[in-house]
């Protein structure tokens, strides 16, 4: 290259391939300082007018206020965080403890309940004992394991997936149905995705989800029975819920799974909490069925959906 | 030495006043602030040389300041922010270090 132009080119520095990092390096300086000083040396400098000076410092305050600001806004909102996450922190470390406190008193006085309840009973009480136990799987209290009927319903895969249609999901009456189906089929214990269902049970759906005792669950839904497999099955195909879910899977695309399991396990609520209700006076209250609610113990059905229901296959 | 005085008013009015910067302002802002550092440190630097100008001053004070927010726009703009972000950083970040070990070599002559 050098010898083609000869020697009028000046010879090519060892790091010129660092130009840039040179430039930044040794000339940190703005170079219009130097030409600044050259040129009032020269006497070519433009002159100072009280106009041009009043511009300046008008600037130089503009810059100043400008640039206190652009730091007080930086430095603010780092403290509100800070301070509010700090709070945040405190309070879920405050609530957590509440709550460990409070579940130990829970399980405090569960024994202690079940430890009454064995001295009330005493030796002759088997048959009470009996009763109770049975029961309380029937109520869902207490954890339930066994063979059973396993139901995955997924919903249908929308061909246009910008679009969507709430009669491709599964809907809180599908679940009713499939759940009031398998009561009747002779199950003696149903979870939806793990949340044991009991007397009290709402399915419900706000919004896209399906609230089940008010915790929102999402596809696919599995439905556990605890029961005879075999009957339940034969029990459900016959009934009405068997044409819903044939209906779901033909009409809708709605992926519907049935399997036997050998065992399955059921969570309990542990929870029992006690309603009384007594019938209103004959004289007073013209409608004696409006306040009497009796709790619940054993079989029953699920209550029912908030919405109205808006499938019309069955 | 007006540039300087001036600087000093509006640092002090900002101080008092608390002025509250624009939303959409938010983003530029510590870009800005390192550039605003830059030409503080160029200015003092001349300051000690003995070249420094008012209007050469402020005018890269304000370029400096308004150059890098535009970058940051742009890059904003085009989906790189982040990465022209930390260039400006890093080349105005060489300029502050070697212009603050001048204004050092002056005042401690070493």
């Amino acid at each position: 290259m050098s010898t083609r132009h000869g020697s009028s080119e000046p010879p090519r520095s060892p790091d010129a391939s660092m130009t840039l990092l040179n430039e930044v390096y040794r000339r940190p300086l703005d170079p219009g300082y130097a030409e600044a000083t050259a040129r009032r040396a020269a006497g070519t400098g433009p002159r100072r007018t009280w106009r041009s000076t009043a511009g300046m410092v008008l600037l130089a305050m503009g810059l100043g206020l400008g640039a206190t600001a652009a730091t007080l806004a930086l430095r603010q909102p780092a403290g509100a965080v800070l301070a509010a996450r700090e709070l945040l922190e405190a309070q879920i470390e405050q609530r957590r403890a509440e709550a460990d406190e409070q579940q130990a008193d829970i399980t405090a006085m569960t024994d202690e309940i079940a430890r009454l309840q064995e001295e009330l009973l005493g030796d002759e009480g088997q048959s009470v004992r009996d009763e109770i136990a049975g029961d309380s799987v029937h109520s869902g209290v207490t954890a339930v394991t066994g063979p059973g009927l396993r139901l995955v319903l997924t919903d249908a895969q929308a061909e246009n997936l910008d679009e969507e249609d709430p009669e491709l999901r599964v809907q809180d009456v599908d679940l009713q149905v499939v759940v009031n189906g398998l009561w009747a089929a002779g199950a003696e214990a149903v979870a939806v995705n793990g949340q044991r269902l009991t007397a009290m049970t709402a399915i419900r759906s706000a919004g896209d989800a399906v609230l089940v005792d008010l915790v929102a669950l999402s596809s696919p839904y599995t439905v556990d029975a605890v029961g005879d497999a075999v009957s339940m099955q034969t029990e459900l195909a016959r009934a009405s819920a068997g044409q819903h879910l044939a209906t779901l899977r033909t009409t809708y695309g709605i992926g519907v799974q049935m399997t036997s399991q050998s065992k399955l396990e059921l969570p309990g609520t542990g929870l029992v909490t006690l309603h009384e209700a007594e019938v209103p006076d004959a004289t007073s209250a013209p409608e004696p069925q409006s306040g009497a609610v009796r709790d619940a113990s054993g079989q029953s059905l699920v209550a029912g959906s908030a919405g109205p229901t808006r499938r019309d296959g069955t | 030495m007006i540039a300087v005085i001036g600087l000093v008013i509006g640092v002090v009015g900002g101080l008092l006043l608390q002025p509250t910067v624009p939303v959409e302002l938010q983003p530029y802002l510590p870009i800005a602030v390192v550039a605003a550092l830059d030409a503080l440190f160029g200015g003092l630097r001349a300051m000690l040389d003995g070249i420094f100008d008012d209007r050469v001053f402020l005018i890269s004070f304000l370029s400096n300041v308004v150059v890098a927010a535009l970058i940051v726009f742009l890059g904003d703009q085009l989906g790189v922010g982040t990465q022209l972000s930390t260039a400006v950083v890093v080349v105005l970040g060489i300029r502050i270090f070697s212009n603050a070990a001048a204004i050092r070599r002056h005042l401690f002559k070493a």
